[in-house]
């Protein structure tokens, strides 16, 4: 991870530094599941290394099958859930290959915010960034989807 | 010898009756034809009830594939869409929200 993390995006060094203190390590053996749908989201996750398959059920052939929606590579974070309420997971993430990751649990990071509000106020702002990138590929997909329908309809 | 031609005689025309009858029970070719054109007909449109016209647009990549080559079709579908929406995000145009894809999940 040579570039800055998208989470920590407008912080200085110092302050990265201090962020970056409130995590631990974790390695993920390819195949391992970091989180599930549904489950309660008490940590935020950096990837340092490798690569997180964000996937959700889908019914094929009467069987559930876990549906690629998403992938997140090095420098990037998953597990927003964990700082934006109901904090419940709404994806299945995995790690198809080995992955390295940075674990920042909810109540150490906002107790951090709390006593460094221009942190606090950056980091969520980082946040919004990549719920907004998420929100708006998801919109113009979903749009496209619908085109097709309308398209097959009209036909 | 009167009573055995009378007996002959109504023999004949029974036969001949009967005869008359059979012939016109049985079906005259070009009734033959006509019926089995109906009749397949009646097949083949037993066989497309179900069919809904409206579906015949639906790209052979979705007919019945093994469930691990779906999968991959689904992964690389997703990949082209979510590259096509990303580009949109970046620069929002009605052309660039509806970049043709080459997924072929949708030709």
């Amino acid at each position: 991870m040579t570039q800055t993390p998208e989470l920590l995006v407008g912080l200085d060094a110092i302050e990265r530094t201090d962020v970056l203190a409130l995590g631990s390590a974790l390695t993920l053996p390819p195949g391992a599941v970091l989180f599930r749908l549904g489950e309660e989201a008490t940590n935020l996750y950096l990837i340092e290394r490798g690569l997180i398959a964000l996937t959700m059920p889908m019914q094929i052939a009467g069987h559930q099958e876990d549906v690629l929606i998403d992938e997140r590579v090095a420098g990037q974070t998953v597990g927003w859930s964990t700082v934006i309420p109901p904090h419940r997971f709404t994806l299945n993430a995995t790690a198809p290959v080995k992955t390295e990751l940075i674990v920042f649990p909810r109540e150490k990071l906002l107790s951090h915010f709390t006593t460094r509000p221009r942190v606090g106020y950056v980091v969520s702002q980082n946040v919004a960034v990549i719920v907004g990138q998420r929100l708006q590929v998801f919109q113009a997909m979903w749009l496209r989807q619908m085109q097709r329908m309308v398209n097959l309809t009209n036909a | 010898m009167e009573m055995f031609l009378s007996v002959l005689a109504l023999s004949l025309v029974g036969v001949l009756v009967s005869a008359m009858l059979f012939a016109a029970a049985l079906p005259r070719p070009h009734e033959i034809d006509t019926r089995r054109t109906s009749d397949d007909a009646r097949v083949i449109q037993a066989g497309r009830f179900f069919v809904d016209d409206r579906r015949r647009d639906i790209p052979a990549a979705i007919s019945p594939v093994p469930l691990e080559a779906l999968l991959l079709q689904l992964e690389r579908h997703v990949r082209l869409e979510q590259a096509a929406a990303e580009s949109f995000h970046w620069s929002p145009t009605p052309e660039a929200l509806h970049m043709r894809t080459v997924s072929p999940l949708v030709h």
